[in-house]
């Protein structure tokens, strides 16, 4: 990666192929975000999170919730509506140079997605388990699904979109009709919010007891395989940046 | 073999496209380690979690059969991908990596630092020999049939005797108010799982049918039989996962 610093200085007037600024600020921005969020839930999970109908609990965390909520909706339709807006009218006549950046930005955003699946699926819904088994729920909004369901699912839901748009706006090779493959990488685990619906009814109306491995939860990994359609992104992404690369490189 | 030509007359390129071909590499690399993390923990915590969070589930009869197979899921997804398409033969080695990098974060920093279970308690298991024997077996033979026999196989064989030099010493049996238990019912008991009474623990609990010792060799046979079938119905859905089409509506 420091090699692509070398061959900017080369051409200092021009933009750089793989902006790292931008990679490491969007890698930064979650792991800033979500240690802020950790440290949140360490203190106020404990202060004011053990009681759901104390009035601290809708202090510090369902008005966490609606603030949350909000902001995600007004950041969804800003960002897809920006990289909507600012899309690229004559994209098919771009030069092979700006093609190959534009790639890299894309895996910027691609990067950015796989952190927040990381953070969403892996961390945060595992933690979750352990919150079940430190107090016995008394709202479906618990500190610990404030932060899972409300918070990190949609985070990943709008890096995701924003990769899907980005694509789709900028890049040649997605021009011609929507990659189903893409489509699944981005619609599947987004459909594991909605699956909450689901999850929660079952929880509140038939089963009580927190079995992680209970067939109430398999609506979530059904939806948790799809982030594998991301090989498919990554076979046609290889395939459009061997072709702009290959020359040089045989 | 037979060309006797000096290194010095090779001159690699070493132009900006190849290090940018190197830049891509660790793009790849960083969005699969980060997503395999995050979906195959999803996937795996959801499935076979409980068995895998707490020492107390790791009896001889569910946790040998139902872990690797579950856990070969993923590994052979990305095998069909990664060594069809690219010849790399660590598909397997990449997933089950990945799952332990998510699950020991968690484990450490929300079910110990956040919720103060013992690490002791809830110490991931191991599939890396498997995965290591099923990546290798796929590389020697490059046939998904003598991988699936015998790698699944190995797979599922190879999980009990690699997990227990971390669990066997939980299984010392002690004298707790005159019942006999192990050091894993003892922990159990002694740190609080609010979600989870005694009865809730799926694992062996004998049966009129069940001879002598057999428990753990018989769980760990079957589910090689299971892990045989799980392998190929996995190998194609990772085929399917990985193919680029594009619609025209959705």
């Amino acid at each position: 990666m420091a090699a692509t610093t070398e061959s900017v200085k080369a051409d200092a007037a021009e933009a750089p192929l793989l902006n790292q600024k931008n990679l490491w600020a969007g890698i930064s921005l979650y792991l800033v975000f979500y240690s802020f969020i950790r440290w949140y839930e360490g203190v106020y999970g404990w202060s004011a999170g053990l009681d759901s109908f104390a009035p601290e609990f809708e202090t510090y965390w369902m008005n966490m919730l609606y603030i949350e909520i909000v902001l995600e909706v007004l950041l969804f339709a800003g960002i897809n509506g920006y990289i909507w807006k600012t899309r690229d009218r004559k994209v098919m006549s771009i030069t092979p140079r700006e093609e190959l950046r534009r790639h890299f930005t894309h895996w910027t955003w691609l990067v950015c997605y796989g952190w927040a699946i990381y953070w969403g699926a892996s961390y945060f819904t595992e933690q979750d388990g352990t919150w079940h088994q430190t107090i016995v729920r008394d709202t479906d909004f618990t500190p610990s699904h404030i932060i899972e369901f409300y918070l990190s699912y949609p985070i990943y839901i709008i890096t995701g979109s924003a990769s899907f748009m980005y694509a789709k706006t900028r890049l040649p090779t997605y021009h011609e009709g929507l990659h189903l493959m893409y489509l699944i990488a981005v619609i599947g685990p987004f459909m594991i919010l909605p699956n909450v619906g689901l999850n929660e009814w079952g929880h509140t109306f038939w089963f009580m007891e927190e079995l992680f491995v209970a067939p109430l939860h398999y609506g979530f990994v059904f939806f948790g395989w799809a982030a594998l359609a991301v090989m498919g992104v990554v076979n046609t992404e290889v395939m459009a940046i061997a072709k702009l690369l290959k020359k040089d490189l045989a | 073999m037979s060309a006797q030509i000096p290194i010095s007359t090779f001159k690699p390129y070493r132009g900006e496209k190849a290090r940018l071909a190197r830049a891509y590499d660790y793009l790849i690399l960083v969005l699969a380690l980060f997503l395999f993390i995050g979906s195959f923990h999803l996937h795996f915590a959801l499935t076979v979690g409980d068995w895998d969070f707490w020492v107390d589930w790791k009896d001889r009869q569910w946790w040998p059969l139902v872990t690797p197979l579950i856990g070969i899921t993923f590994p052979a997804a990305v095998q069909a991908v990664l060594w069809d398409k690219f010849r790399l033969p660590l598909g397997a080695t990449l997933c089950v990596a990945a799952l332990l990098i998510g699950t020991w974060v968690t484990r450490v920093f929300a079910y110990h630092y956040w919720n103060y279970f013992p690490i002791n308690m809830v110490l991931p298991a191991t599939m890396i020999p498997g995965a290591l024997v099923l990546d290798t077996l796929l590389m020697l033979t490059n046939s998904l049939t003598i991988t699936s026999i015998f790698g699944g196989g190995a797979f599922a064989l190879l999980f009990y005797p690699t997990n227990w030099p971390i669990f066997g010493m939980f299984h010392q049996p002690v004298e707790v108010a005159n019942s006999q238990l192990t050091i894993a019912d003892l922990f159990g008991f002694q740190y609080i799982r609010t979600g989870m009474p005694e009865y809730l623990r799926i694992i062996e609990r004998g049966t009129l049918r069940t001879y002598g010792q057999y428990a753990t060799p018989l769980s760990a046979f079957c589910s090689a039989l299971l892990c045989s079938l799980m392998y190929p119905l996995w190998w194609h859905i990772g085929k399917w996962f990985a193919t680029t089409r594009y619609l025209s509506k959705i």
